[in-house]
């Protein structure tokens, strides 16, 4: 047997330090002691104390841009699980016309590009005269994040055994039991990963938000964008240090709390 | 007797195409009714029919003289053993035996003594507190069963429940099901595409192919008296014939021509008239096979053939003879010490014999039916 | 009867939302790009071709063209780069896998926009990789990394990368390896087994993944916008330039047609070979 080619490995290795060191730079320079990004200055923590000093302009903007985010998010995320959960459960549940239309039409955000979709929900609102602001963003990211939520869904949905539901109305159990005993209890770490995986493309979409916020209703992205364009990109540098600090622990808590999940009930 | 359980005339199509045609049944109090017959046949959608999973086109159900045809699955005395037992996965052993009491609002006391009871029952106390996947599929089968039958349901409906078991462990549960059910006194309507767990399990057994039922009737009479020749082929193996009637000998006998053969004598219990075509099963281990010309009994029909193929078994052999172009399948049980004797061999002539009793005239023939024997008698004589 | 209104009181809310919301503005900018534009900014009265003269003037062809040659270029690298990544990584054990995994998507939960300004500041004129670059003698120390179409480039690759290693992963996990010991086995060298079994056994994966980073580079607006300059703008950028700086809905929408006809080509033909291969592999079957 001949030795396996290293190529692919270094390839690998390659693209992991391609994809970490910005992030390490960016995490670096947030300690530096310099207004703009460049040569090492000494170890600070101003950024951080100007950060979470709330007296600051930049400070009040970013804490309520935080706010408008979270609020966005968790209205987008429950609404979508709502109508996502539905939507998976009608396409695994019946075959018909209806639902390859309905297929298409979940299907269909997933590949469309965001400004396409940015561009066309500001035209809809305009067309209304619709006054832009949070709701017209809840709206907006509902409409992505419902595909999202469909689609995880119904990846679970594959493994779920039909006949489950059989047996309990075979058990005497009514439709409102058959959920609250069954599907809830099976379909919820499913739900959970569509809702989790709504709210961080909630919470990280720009250009959507871009198109269809208004005046006072920025959310962190978007934010972050202006402070770019006008304001001080250190300070930037701090808030993203802070963002992934967060995301990081979220993601690490969450695959822990489903993988748990899953060893307790294995899909058979 | 007593016409418990009764469906009348139910129709069921998928897409247009009839999965139930007009099927008719009659279910007695506390008996074990089986379902057989290939996949495809129907025997699952009439069962899902029977648990309300399913709404039929025509025709409905009486239990114990009350219409159950629009009752949904969770309003009918009726309970499930599904095939793939459907245990709930997030619940335990405990929590889903007690599920049914549970939906019928039962107080917490009754639940309790009635769990600890039907675990007992099935021998799994002891693992109570476990989740289905930690159990073996043995145990998850009574599980499964226990589960169904807490509820005390008027019909206990058992949708192929031993076929994701081995062998040896469904021989096993085929003897539990059996004590459960002298246990529980309650009717089994037991679907299976195995004729060996129809037969053993069976008080009466209902054949169906093509979405129609072929034939019910006791084990030994689906066996010995099939009405067709599906049921014929499809449980155990035999022989077909295609004769005409050329002489009747008696009141109940007649004498049939069949192709290239001797006349041969076979009981007319369908009062055929002289000239009638009838197709005759005889079933191999029927056959007698010996070197030399067996002495002229009553009723006993011979033909000289040709050793073909030889099938050493052990407890039996199987051969393949040649008479006249036609060739039979015959098995042979070894009742005496095999070593001793000269055992017969390809190319020798032997001596075939039957009782005429033993040639069954059949009501039905469709040629196709030939497929589902176990060795097709199809490639030419040499 | 009583299943059907089942279905559709299930499958109605997001039917409706998903018309409401995406179907309907998506017919919106068709028709709008037809219409005049008013004094204010808004959309006036009456239809009119003149927006599509405004667009099919001279400068947009080559922000086309280089909207196309972008996407382009950014997925064959993320292709050829992901290929041998997907290789190594379904040739691991699982654990391990599942850890490598982890890393490489790790890094797109942090905010996509703070990605790309980690690269604006190490390609910045005093970023440490310029710097570095510039010590080495590498580049001119006063050239100027950002603000072209290298960086817009490099940034997409970064950016997408991670869309084409999942699903290629998802199809080399599939792939039966033995299937190359075979090949060696009759004979073929090391990178003709890998060219002539691998590649095509993973041809679902790769035209996924060409799907999923071809179609989104095509739409880009932020990275072109941050890390490139006037001579790299991209459909993208004009589309936000006709909104919010010239206020000319008619003419964005327009432009929002021209990009979704783009996007409408790969689309239609990734179905069509799916198509193909279906009706191919059936008519073997039978």
């Amino acid at each position: 047997m001949r030795k396996r080619s290293r190529l692919p490995m270094f390839v690998t290795l390659g693209v992991l330090l391609f994809l970490y060191a910005p992030i390490l730079v960016l995490i670096l320079y947030s300690f530096n002691d310099s207004r703009y990004p460049g040569a090492w200055q000494g170890f600070t923590l101003k950024w951080y104390r100007m950060l979470l000093e709330a007296n600051s302009v930049e400070a009040r903007d970013i804490w309520r841009a935080t706010r408008n985010t979270l609020v966005v998010a968790f209205a987008a995320t429950i609404i979508s699980m709502v109508f996502g959960t539905m939507a998976a459960w009608a396409m695994y549940r019946f075959r018909s016309r209806l639902q390859s239309l309905h297929q298409m039409l979940v299907y269909a955000p997933l590949v469309v590009p965001d400004i396409l979709m940015g561009i066309s929900l500001l035209m809809l609102f305009v067309n209304m005269s619709v006054n832009l602001g949070l709701t017209t963003i809840v709206v907006s990211h509902t409409t992505f994040c419902i595909s999202y939520v469909a689609l995880v869904v119904l990846g679970r949905l594959q493994d779920f055994d039909h006949t489950l539901v059989d047996a309990a109305r075979d058990l005497g159990a009514n439709g409102f039991a058959v959920c609250v005993r069954i599907l809830l209890p099976l379909l919820g770490p499913g739900i959970a990963a569509g809702g989790l995986l709504a709210f961080t493309l909630s919470v990280d979409d720009f250009v959507i938000t871009f198109f269809t916020a208004g005046p006072g209703s920025t959310t962190l992205p978007v934010q972050v964008y202006s402070m770019m364009r006008h304001g001080t990109p250190t300070l930037i540098n701090a808030l993203s240090v802070i963002f992934i600090i967060v995301t990081f622990s979220v993601v690490i808590f969450s695959q822990r709390v489903l993988q748990r999940k899953n060893n307790t009930h294995p899909h058979i | 007797m007593d016409g418990f359980i009764e469906l009348r005339g139910i129709r069921k199509k998928f897409q247009g195409v009839p999965a139930v045609d007009d099927a008719s049944l009659t279910l007695n109090r506390g008996e074990v009714f089986s379902l057989l017959g290939p996949s495809g046949c129907g025997k699952t959608t009439l069962l899902r029919i029977l648990g309300g999973f399913e709404t039929p086109d025509a025709g409905r159900i009486i239990i114990d003289g009350q219409d159950i045809t629009d009752l949904p699955p969770n309003k009918r005395p009726i309970n499930t053993v599904f095939q793939n037992y459907a245990l709930f996965p997030h619940l335990t052993l405990w929590d889903n035996v007690g599920f049914g009491l549970k939906m019928a609002g039962r107080p917490r006391k009754f639940i309790d003594s009635e769990v600890e009871r039907m675990l007992d029952l099935v021998d799994l106390l002891d693992h109570a507190e476990k989740k289905p996947h930690q159990i073996s599929g043995g145990q998850k089968q009574r599980v499964a069963i226990a589960r169904a039958l807490i509820n005390k349901p008027q019909l206990l409906l058992l949708d192929e429940p031993l076929a994701a078991l081995d062998l040896k462990l469904r021989q096993r549960m085929l003897l539990e099901l059996d004590r459960i059910h002298d246990e529980v006194g309650i009717t089994f309507l037991y679907v299976t595409h195995d004729q060996g767990e129809a037969m053993s399990l069976s008080d009466r057994i209902a054949v169906m192919n093509h979405g129609k039922i072929e034939q019910i009737g006791r084990p030994m009479e689906v066996y010995e008296a099939p009405s067709s020749s599906f049921v014929a082929a499809f449980i155990g193996d035999t022989n077909f014939f295609k004769a005409n009637v050329s002489a009747s000998a008696d009141a109940d006998y007649s004498r049939l021509s069949i192709d290239k053969l001797p006349p041969v004598l076979a009981y007319n219990d369908k009062k055929l008239q002289t000239g009638q075509q009838v197709y005759l099963s005889i079933r191999p281990e029927k056959f007698r096979i010996q070197r030399e010309k067996p002495s002229d009994g009553e009723r006993l029909n011979m033909l000289k053939g040709k050793v073909l193929d030889i099938i050493y078994l052990g407890s039996n052999t199987k051969f393949r003879v040649e008479c006249g172009g036609h060739i039979l399948m015959i098995t042979q049980q070894h009742a005496r010490f095999m070593l001793d004797t000269s055992p017969l061999t390809w190319e020798e002539e032997v001596w075939v014999s039957w009782n005429a009793d033993d040639g069954y005239m059949l009501q039905r023939y469709e040629e196709a039916d030939t497929r589902l024997l176990n060795l097709p008698a199809e490639e030419p004589v040499p | 009867m009583k299943r059907s209104w089942r279905e559709w009181a299930i499958s109605l809310p997001s039917m409706g939302w998903l018309v409401f919301f995406f179907v309907i503005p998506t017919i919106l900018v068709c028709g709008i790009a037809f219409k005049p534009r008013s004094i204010n900014g808004g959309i006036g009265d009456g239809w009119t071709l003149g927006t599509w003269l405004d667009v099919l003037q001279p400068s947009y062809p080559l922000v086309v063209w280089r909207t196309l040659w972008l996407s382009g270029m950014t997925t064959l690298i993320c292709l050829l780069v992901s290929v041998p990544v997907a290789y190594w990584l379904a040739r691991l054990s699982r654990e391990a896998r599942n850890w490598m995994l982890l890393l490489i998507i790790l890094p797109f939960w942090t905010n996509f926009l703070i990605r790309v300004f980690a690269w604006w500041s190490l390609l910045h004129s005093q970023g440490w990789l310029k710097q570095a670059l510039a010590w080495v003698g590498l580049v001119s120390p006063d050239a100027q990394l950002l603000y072209n179409e290298w960086a817009v480039l490099l940034v997409l690759v970064y950016t997408y990368i991670p869309f084409a290693i999942l699903p290629l992963f998802a199809s080399a996990e599939k792939f039966d390896f033995s299937l190359l010991d075979a090949a060696r086995d009759l004979g073929a060298g090391k990178l003709r087994a890998f060219v002539s079994v691998f590649l095509p056994g993973i041809s679902q994966g790769m035209i996924t993944a060409f799907v999923v980073v071809f179609i989104p580079a095509l739409g880009s607006y932020a990275i072109p916008d941050i890390v490139g300059g006037p001579q790299s703008e991209m459909i993208g950028n004009k589309i936000a330039q006709k909104v919010f700086v010239d206020r000319n809905l008619p003419h964005a929408s327009a432009l929002a047609t021209l990009l979704a006809l783009v996007v409408l080509l790969p689309v239609l033909y990734s179905i069509f070979t799916q198509r193909r291969q279906k009706r191919g592999n059936g008519g073997r079957r039978s």
